[in-house]
């Protein structure tokens, strides 16, 4: 097969990363091929947040490098500014800009960083609004939505950059329990139609019906990584266990 | 003397006080404004100097009481050799005082900008410039309309620093002092110059509350 020669949308190699004196990321290999969905689980202060944002720089790294589409990281600037715009981020807390309308949320990348005319940005949104289903919503402010329809705007957002791929960081987990499945459907249906994915979460039941591999991580290091059925079903390492079985529990 | 009897005597000198004060307020208020963007700009920039410099400046203009600021203006800097008009001076120390208290009211503005709300303009490839201009100044303008609004009342309120030094013509509570050397008006005299301080900061007051109800941020 050639899926062995292809160059990873995202590549992690040696990533190295401290908070002063604690070891937040330690030595940090993975690779992300196109249409990939990688779910990324482990207990709370294990790095994997940490880890997604150190793939569009919101978090520097020590040492090691980090490739997007084979390329190296750029330093701050225009490049990495092109950069962070290839790749769509979803953060926990949906962080739409307060001020203005959903459909403005939507429109101000492509307008002020791809330079699309407004009216085409607009028609674009309005296909994404409807795509995630707050078409409706377009011309409310962000407080006058659900937690569930803000995460979902933002997800819109970011697609409406045509990102090579989409990371999302705990993108469930700030939502109210009746609004995590549609922001889920929202990501069973974008990872169906080809998205290249990273996702740190805490859906069990998300990362198995949709990932193609699950990477497990605890105290900044990857532990073990491995399709969901072997993962879930038959975790290789003690660490793991301990983990699924926590929580499992109730 | 009564009222109708300080108004009929007095009334015009009390109108062009009341004009006085206006424009120390209004012209303080604009040029204070212009100097807490500046200091702000300095404040967030990601020069420390330039930082240390803001936050300086912030508490020396905030902490000191306005009449030793106007002392030092009026009577200290003529030794520098610079004498100044005493409508400049009196101008001069409201704006330095109020763009200290404008330039807090505007980093609680930045402030209130969630850091997440910074990452996800990062994160759709917004460069910084774009993220001050879109982001941050407009939200920051917007939830300082209700400070701001205390500030232009404490501002009027301020040049009353101008019954200190010989003003021509004089503002509301310097006019106070010069019917009632000459008059025995007692505290009429000065009730009706509250009364056009008050007035004001009613329809400032009134206003600034409409503006803000028009412009807040829901959150």
């Amino acid at each position: 097969m050639s899926s062995t020669e292809q160059t990873p949308v995202i590549e992690l190699r040696h990533v190295d990363k401290h908070y002063g004196q604690l070891h937040v990321l330690k030595d940090i290999n993975l690779a992300v091929n196109k249409g990939e969905v990688l779910v990324v689980i482990g207990p709370s202060g294990s790095g994997k947040s940490t880890m997604c944002r150190t793939i569009n720089r919101l978090e520097s790294i020590d040492s090691g490098e980090i490739l997007i589409d084979g390329q190296a990281l750029p330093q701050e600037g225009k490049e990495l500014a092109a950069m962070r715009a290839g790749l769509g981020m979803v953060f926990q807390s949906f962080n739409l800009f307060a001020h203005k309308t959903i459909l403005e949320n939507v429109t101000m990348g492509p307008i002020e960083v791809l330079k699309v005319p407004r009216k085409e940005a607009e028609e674009r949104a309005m296909t994404l609004l409807a795509r995630v289903g707050v078409a409706e919503q377009a011309n409310k402010v962000p407080a006058q939505l659900s937690g569930g329809q803000q995460q979902r705007v933002a997800i819109a957002r970011s697609l409406a950059m045509q990102p090579k791929a989409m990371l999302f960081d705990e993108p469930t987990s700030a939502l109210d329990p009746e609004m995590i499945n549609e922001v889920l459907d929202v990501m069973v249906e974008l990872a169906r139609a080809g998205m290249t994915m990273i996702v740190v979460t805490h859906e069990m039941g998300f990362a198995r019906r949709v990932a193609n591999r699950v990477v497990f991580m605890a105290d900044g290091e990857i532990i073990e990584q491995g399709t969901p059925d072997e993962f879930f079903d038959h975790p290789k390492t003690e660490r793991a266990r301990e983990f699924l079985d926590s929580i499992m529990e109730h | 003397m009564g009222i109708s009897e300080l108004l009929a005597e007095y009334g015009s000198k009390y109108l062009l006080a009341l004009l006085s004060t206006w424009q120390l307020t209004l012209v303080s208020f604009a040029l204070g404004m212009i100097l807490a963007i500046v200091v702000t700009i300095m404040r967030v920039s990601p020069v420390k100097p330039l930082r240390m410099l803001g936050d300086f400046y912030v508490q020396v203009f905030r902490n000191i009481a306005g009449v030793s600021l106007l002392i030092i203006v009026y009577y200290a800097l003529p030794y520098l050799g610079l004498v100044l008009k005493p409508l400049t001076c009196v101008i001069i120390t409201v704006t330095l005082i109020g763009s200290a208290f404008g330039s807090e009211n505007f980093m609680t503005g930045i402030n209130t900008i969630g850091v997440g709300q910074i990452e996800a303009a990062r994160s759709i490839g917004l460069n910084f410039f774009q993220i001050i201009r879109l982001i941050v100044v407009p939200q920051a303008l917007r939830s300082a309309v209700l400070p701001m609004t205390n500030l232009l009342i404490a501002v009027m309120l301020t040049t009353a620093l101008g019954s200190q030094i010989p003003l021509n013509p004089q503002e509301l509570t310097g006019l106070v002092s010069y019917i009632n050397t000459r008059t025995t008006g007692g505290i009429t005299t000065f009730l009706i110059s509250a009364l056009g301080y008050v007035l004001t900061a009613l329809v400032i007051g009134y206003v600034g509350n409409r503006l803000d109800k028009k412009v807040r941020i829901l959150r």
